[in-house]
């Protein structure tokens, strides 16, 4: 893995979720990129149970542990501005331990699963997000792999995303102007997706309706 | 640069109910090196084994009467390497017939920002020490043979000081619950480590 | 198809057996091998992980023994079908040269499943004078005889009890069960592990002091450590190690346990 920008697509005028997806992906492939199996993120929200004695710095603090196929025996956890916690997959039995503390908000377990494409150095990462049931939106991943510094690659990625995002390509993560010359990690990943599926989610439970998939 | 390739896991994994069967004891300075040299010949055939650990202690307090405990272990001879987060349940000590203490147990690698997270997560460290020893196994058997030591300085592992002039002796196997034979076995182990260490199941709730 | 069954069942113990015992002779033939040759530089540790082995391979055997698959061997029947007086290869290869002949001299004393005709007479004789004594008198006598072995029972138990302790004492202890209880709770609740030494003069902090307090500041995120050290399990017999009460500047009763527990511990200096 490499450095990875994670960003949101918004729908084509008068388009459904699935349909925008499929325009996307027709582009890829004719850029010549190759579709490589599936992919999949998720996201659970914890909260701490009630208030805890002594310790008000932390209440209301979400808690996001998260899950994703390209590293499949991991387990992240993280705060929204706080440190990202890499762990193996006994931190799913850990959170159980712990409901007494965090409880598991499920309403709010979000995910995103598409299709992953490859073109070259790059990994490209199309995803459905969705919340219970219903599809609330379209993430865009992509991994530029042969580069592990932000600040080197980033050029190199916009102008790739423009390819076949247009002018929906993002503008430069908040992961990255931490670590302009530092080594990028999984975990920033896990950040930029969390940041997107909070983003989505607060914007649903703003509007009453769903979207059509 | 070739992508890695797709798996198909489950979403969430990890072991539920593992139990720790536990015998503990102690050997005093001039005993170790009997004692290692037996363990040398009882244990499976490999190099052995030296570590040297940071453990933190942290607590979780909440409206429950008592705190969450976990404890984060700090490689200390190995530079690079995961941290360990542990959970340990109760002990039970159980009646005659059980041979070791049992406790529940979660056993976690992390990255290490593992401290400021459980800051984050509102934990506040309790205590710390480090344990520096010889770590032998049989099978599942563990066999850590370890000298504790108490930190000076807090957050740091140079000039600890040893706790007492014995090293710790505990022999654990990690199971799933309900695999109570395994007991059997840790028992018939420490029989063949007497009469130089004595191992038994110790419930330190009651010597406190 | 049964019995073919049973025949290999019985081959593969045999052959388990077979292996079993073969490691647990050598391992026997290296001790006394060790005892014989090496006995001015041999080391106790290393004859105690000879025996330690040798427990180890007779539990195995043992093991294989009671196993429900090894079938009953008392039930088996061994018939010598040819015996010869000459001298047999084989059979001198077989032993070890331990025997050299399969002839009728011998195959009564390896075969042997019954005791020899003299104590087989002399236990008819038992048997008989056995059967002549009246129920009271026979009463009697196995109660004398379960005082006797009871009595010595108890005495060989107290013998053995006393010859440990004395010869732990003897060989200087290898442990102290006083370090096991404190190693054991310092790792289960941190008692003994405060790592603020009792303050005011005459404390036993040496010229080390300022540096170590100039550096507690450093390490991040833990300035708070001394306050929560483990003051709460010393005020709990037997409980889980209870929330301290949420008032981190009580400062006094913290020292105070502090103290308490750097004077009760034998090793600090």
């Amino acid at each position: 893995m490499g450095v990875t920008c994670v960003t949101q697509v918004p729908l084509a005028e008068g388009k459904s979720v699935q349909q925008t997806v499929e325009i996307l992906t027709r582009k890829l492939e004719q850029l010549g990129a190759e579709k490589q199996g599936t992919f999949y993120v998720d996201c659970e929200t914890y909260h701490t149970a009630g208030t805890n004695v002594g310790t008000t710095a932390q209440s209301g603090k979400l808690l996001y542990i998260m899950h994703c196929s390209e590293h499949p025996l991991s387990t992240f956890a993280l705060f929204e501005n706080g440190p990202c916690l890499v762990a193996d997959q006994n931190l799913d039995v850990l959170m159980i331990k712990l409901k007494g503390f965090f409880q598991n908000a499920k309403a709010n377990k979000m995910e995103t699963r598409g299709t992953r494409y490859q073109f070259c150095d790059f990994l490209i990462k199309i995803g459905t997000v969705t919340m219970g049931q219903s599809g609330r939106g379209i993430s865009v991943e992509v991994d530029y792999c042969p580069c592990a510094v932000p600040g080197d690659c980033w050029n190199l990625m916009v102008e790739f995303m423009q390819s076949f995002m247009g002018n929906h390509a993002p503008t430069v993560p908040p992961v990255f102007n931490s670590k302009h010359d530092a080594l990028y990690s999984p975990a920033d990943t896990m950040m930029q997706y969390m940041e997107l599926l909070n983003k989505i989610r607060k914007h649903q439970q703003g509007t009453v309706t769903g979207m059509r998939l | 640069m070739e992508a890695p390739p797709v798996t198909t896991m489950p979403v969430s994994g990890g072991t539920i109910n593992m139990m720790e069967y536990l015998l503990q004891g102690s050997i005093l300075d001039q005993g170790l090196e009997s004692l290692l040299h037996r363990l040398r010949g009882l244990c499976d055939n490999m190099e052995p084994e030296t570590f040297a650990d940071h453990e933190s202690v942290y607590l979780l307090k909440g409206q429950q009467a008592s705190p969450f405990v976990l404890r984060a272990r700090r490689p200390l001879d190995r530079p690079g390497a995961p941290w360990h987060l542990r959970y340990l349940g109760q002990p039970e000590a159980g009646d005659r017939s059980r041979h070791t203490l049992v406790r529940n147990c979660v056993d976690i690698a992390t990255s290490e920002v593992l401290p400021e997270f459980l800051q984050e997560m509102g934990f506040r460290m309790d205590h710390e020490f480090v344990a520096k020893g010889h770590l032998f196994r049989k099978g599942a058997m563990k066999v850590a043979v370890y000298k504790v030591f108490r930190v000076l300085v807090a957050g740091t592992a140079d000039g600890a000081e040893p706790l007492s002039l014995s090293y710790l002796v505990e022999l654990s196997v990690v199971a799933p619950a309900g695999q109570d034979s395994v007991a059997d076995e840790v028992r018939s182990f420490a029989e063949q480590l007497r009469p130089l260490v004595q191992l038994e199941k110790i419930d330190p709730k009651r010597l406190m | 198809m049964f019995p073919q069954r049973e025949e290999k069942q019985l081959e593969s113990s045999l052959e388990t057996l077979i292996a079993q015992v073969s490691d647990l002779k050598n391992s026997l033939g290296g001790l006394i091998c060790k005892l014989e040759n090496d006995y001015d530089r041999l080391t106790w540790p290393s004859v105690l992980d000879s025996f330690a082995l040798l427990s180890g391979q007779l539990n195995t055997l043992n093991k294989v023994l009671k196993n429900e698959k090894t079938p009953l061997l008392k039930n088996q029947v061994i018939i010598p079908l040819l015996l010869s007086p000459d001298r047999d290869e084989e059979i001198m290869r077989l032993t070890e040269a331990r025997v050299p002949v399969f002839s009728h001299e011998v195959v009564p004393d390896h075969l042997r499943t019954k005791p020899d005709p003299e104590v087989e007479e002399q236990e008819k004789q038992l048997t008989s004078d056995a059967s002549r004594i009246t129920p009271e008198v026979a009463q009697k006598q196995v109660q004398t005889m379960n005082k006797l072995c009871n009595n010595l029972l108890d005495k060989i138990i107290k013998e053995e009890r006393d010859s440990d302790v004395g010869n732990l004492r003897q060989n200087k202890a290898t442990y102290n069960p006083a370090d096991t209880n404190a190693l054991v709770v310092a790792v289960a609740f941190g008692k003994g592990l405060s790592n603020r030494r009792p303050p005011g003069p005459g404390g036993p902090m040496g010229p080390g002091q300022p540096t170590a307090g100039g550096l507690l500041p450093g390490a991040t995120g833990m300035q708070q450590v001394p306050m929560n050290l483990p003051p709460n399990q010393q005020h709990m017999p037997g409980g889980v190690p209870m929330a301290q009460t949420g008032q981190p500047g009580k400062m006094p009763s913290n020292i105070k346990t502090n103290i308490k527990s750097a004077s009760m511990h034998p090793y600090q200096r």
